[in-house]
Formats: C-alpha cells, sequence, structure tokens
C-alpha cells in the first residue's frame, strides 16, 4: 500500500514534495505503526514456517528485534520509530525468509546435480553395455 | 516509469551538486554498493526485476533526502533500498536453482524414459537370449532323448538279432541251439545251410565285441562216450571256425565237448536223439562277462 503511494508520488515526480508532506501529516494522525507491525509480524511468522531460524538465524534474529522494538515504540506512542522499526522488521523478515528459501534451493539444486550426473554416467553405461 | 523517475533524479543530482556536496552517509553508501551489487546479478535481472524495482525507489528517496540535507530520512529507505536489494539476489538464485531443476526434470524424464527403454530392449534381448538358451536346451535333451531311444533301439535291435537266432535266456547267458540239421550225421562240418545261421551270429558278436561266446558240442547216446565227445568238440570247433572266418576274434570263443552228457530229449527215439544232437551256443552279456562251464541240466 505504501509502495503504491510512493509510486504515484515518484509518477507524478513535480507533486513529491507535498506528497510527502502529505505522508508525514498521516504518519501523525493514523493508525500506520499498527499496520506495519501486523504486516512485519505477518512477514515473521512466514520467515519463521520457511525454515529461517535454521537457514538465516542473523536476519530471523534481526526481524524479531526489531518487531520487538516497533512494539515498544509503539507503546510509547512513538509512531515514527515504531513505523520504520516496523518496516525493517518487515523487510528483514523477508529476507531472512529468502535467504532460507535460497539456502533450500541451492542445496536441493546440488543433489539434484548429483544424481543428473549419476544418471548420466548410469544412462551411459548402461548404453554401451 | 522509471526511466522518467531517473531522469527526474539526474535533474535533482545536478540540482543538488549546483547547492552543495550531502554529507557522506553510511547507510546510503551500503544501499548504493546493494543495488548496484543487484543490479549486476544476471539472475535478479531475470528471476527478481521487481525486487530490484522497489530497492530502486527506496534507494533514490534516500538519495534524494541525502540530496536535499533532510539526513533523518535518508537511513531509513537507505537500509529498505539495501535489503530490497539483497532479497531481489536471494529471491534470483532461490528461482534460478529452482528454473535449473525444473529444465532439468525433463532432461532427467528423457534419460529415465531413454534408460528404461534400453532396459525393456535389454530385457527382450535378454528373453531371446534365453529362449536361445531354452532352445539349445530343448536340443540337449532331445539329444539324449534320441541318444536313449538310440540305446532304446539298440537294445531292441539286440534283441532282435537275438531273437532272429533263437537265443533263449539261461543262467549263463543266452543260449542258442543249433540242431543236428546243420551238420551231416557223424560229421562235424557245418552244412551249406548253417551259413546264414553262423552269419547272423557272427555279425552280432562282431558289433558287440565284449561278449563272449561259448560253444558246447552234444551228441545222442549212439556209439561210444569217446567217439561222442570228440565228435561233439569237433562240431563245436567248426562252428568256432566258421565264427572265427567272419571276423570274431579266437579268444573269445570257448568251446567244449559234451558228448552224450546233458541230453534235452529221450535218447529212446529217432525225434529225441535228433534233438539232442546239437551244439549250444552261449553268449555271453555285456563286459566280457565269463561264461559258466555246463553243469547239470
Amino acid at each position: 500500500m505504501r509502495q503504491v503511494s510512493r509510486a504515484s508520488k515518484l509518477a507524478k515526480g513535480a507533486t513529491l514534495w507535498a506528497m510527502i508532506a502529505l505522508s508525514a501529516a498521516a504518519y501523525a494522525s493514523s493508525p500506520i505503526p499498527a499496520e506495519k507491525i501486523a504486516v512485519a509480524k505477518s512477514a515473521l511468522q512466514r520467515a519463521e514456517q520457511s525454515g529461517a531460524p535454521e537457514f538465516a538465524p542473523r536476519e530471523m534474529a534481526a526481524a524479531r528485534d526489531k518487531l520487538a522494538r516497533a512494539e515498544k515504540a509503539a507503546a510509547d506512542h512513538n509512531k515514527q520509530s515504531a513505523t520504520q522499526l516496523a518496516e525493517q522488521a518487515d523487510v528483514d523478515a523477508q529476507l531472512a525468509e529468502a535467504t532460507a528459501q535460497r539456502t533450500k534451493s541451492h542445496k536441493a539444486a546440488m543433489e539434484f546435480d548429483s544424481s543428473m550426473q549419476a544418471l548420466r554416467q548410469e544412462s551411459q553405461r548402461s548404453s554401451t553395455n | 516509469m522509471n526511466a522518467k523517475y531517473f531522469t527526474g533524479m539526474g535533474l535533482a543530482l545536478a540540482l543538488g551538486a549546483c547547492v552543495s556536496m550531502p554529507q557522506p552517509n553510511a547507510a546510503l553508501e551500503t544501499a548504493r554498493l546493494a543495488v548496484q551489487t543487484a543490479e549486476a546479478d544476471p539472475n535478479v535481472n531475470k528471476f527478481a526485476p521487481l525486487d530490484l524495482d522497489r530497492s530502486r525507489k527506496e534507494l533514490s528517496i534516500a538519495e534524494d533526502a541525502s540530496l536535499h540535507h533532510r539526513d533523518a530520512e535518508v537511513d531509513q529507505p537507505a537500509y529498505l533500498a539495501t535489503q530490497n536489494a539483497r532479497l531481489a539476489q536471494a529471491h534470483g538464485a532461490t528461482r534460478a536453482d529452482d528454473a535449473r531443476v525444473a529444465a532439468g526434470q525433463i532432461e532427467r524424464d528423457q534419460i529415465v524414459l531413454a534408460s528404461r527403454t534400453r532396459e525393456a530392449e535389454n530385457a527382450k534381448a535378454s528373453a531371446a537370449n534365453s529362449r536361445v538358451a531354452a532352445d539349445a536346451a530343448l536340443n540337449q535333451r532331445d539329444q539324449a532323448v534320441n541318444q536313449r531311444d538310440q540305446a532304446t533301439g539298440e537294445t531292441a535291435r539286440v534283441q532282435a538279432e537275438l531273437d532272429a537266432l533263437k537265443a533263449t535266456p539261461t543262467p549263463r547267458g543266452l543260449v542258442m541251439t543249433l540242431g543236428d540239421v546243420l551238420f551231416d550225421t557223424g560229421r562235424a562240418e557245418l552244412k551249406s545251410g548253417a551259413g546264414r545261421k553262423m552269419d547272423q551270429l557272427g555279425q552280432f558278436l562282431v558289433e558287440h565285441s565284449d561278449r563272449r561266446v561259448q560253444i558246447d558240442g552234444f551228441t545222442d547216446s549212439i556209439g561210444t562216450d569217446s567217439y561222442n565227445e570228440d565228435l561233439s568238440q569237433r562240431r563245436a570247433d567248426s562252428v568256432k571256425t566258421a565264427l572265427i572266418n567272419r571276423g570274431v576274434q579266437p579268444s573269445r570263443i570257448g568251446t567244449e565237448g559234451y558228448g552224450k552228457a546233458y541230453p534235452v530229449a529221450n535218447n529212446n527215439d529217432s525225434g529225441g536223439r535228433q534233438l539232442n544232437r546239437r551244439v549250444e551256443v552261449v553268449i555271453g552279456g555285456d563286459h566280457g562277462t565269463a561264461i559258466s562251464p555246463r553243469a547239470g541240466l
């Protein structure tokens, strides 16, 4: 949602400053931190289910830490800090999940490669028999 | 949209440069490097262009804030640009590996299919080989059967030959009796009519060279014992000579003259005496079994 509003700002170019001023105003008056925190929580849950704690522990730890701090900031009514921390927790969790997926996919691809190599050799051997 | 934005950024940079250089910012430097690295990653362009777009947009926001000295607004978009650039690379690598595996599955399926086909062909070929082996086994069996049949046939043929010789099985062996019709009275020479019988016997003994033969001569009770024994011996010798002439080794042939002993019929009438005037040819068993001498009836 935030990306879309940003994109429109970028597209308009000339109204950039007006839009930034508008979102700055929105930060102060809307429940954005709660939404951001919810989004970050959801991303963190997905990451936890994807095996990120095992494959991307550093990113996971960062995401958890930032989410906790975002919640604390939100509780302290520090909306800007809560929003920023929640955004970072979100992207950290996404990166943790992506890193875990990358590790798993790479492992699977390596295993596939070796099985293919064995299969090719087997095939070659049996074809020369 | 990007092109438009970058044009805008270029203008902004140019304008900014005219005003003053922005302060160096570590988060911004990291973000620039991260975005450059992601842009140079072919997997990112191919598989994660949206992540890269997001990263560039955050970077441009950070650059813009930096350009306009809103330093407090640089770090957050710079961090998001950095993480999105890394996300782009992670997604790119993941999808590249997944795509490679997916493409490899097709090749693997082809190899497996080819291999299965070959296995099937090999199985067919080995089935054919088995059939050949089975045929060979059948041939061998047939040969064995033939040999057995031949052996059986041989036995049957021997029996037929012995039947032709009118040989009778006895404890001593097969006994063929040559009646006195083959000899003139008081003579030991075989009559010409004996020739066919001698031919049969001689052929049989030549073919069955492991069998011994014992020739026993007998007379009726008329005449002296010495005469009869001599006559019976000479008749046996005549048969022996006839067999030798037909290729039978002398060492296989035994002879004995028993005279009037061991009559097979009553000597009181001419019919009985005729039966008693005889030569018995005893054919030994296989493997040169010795033939015991005549004893008792």
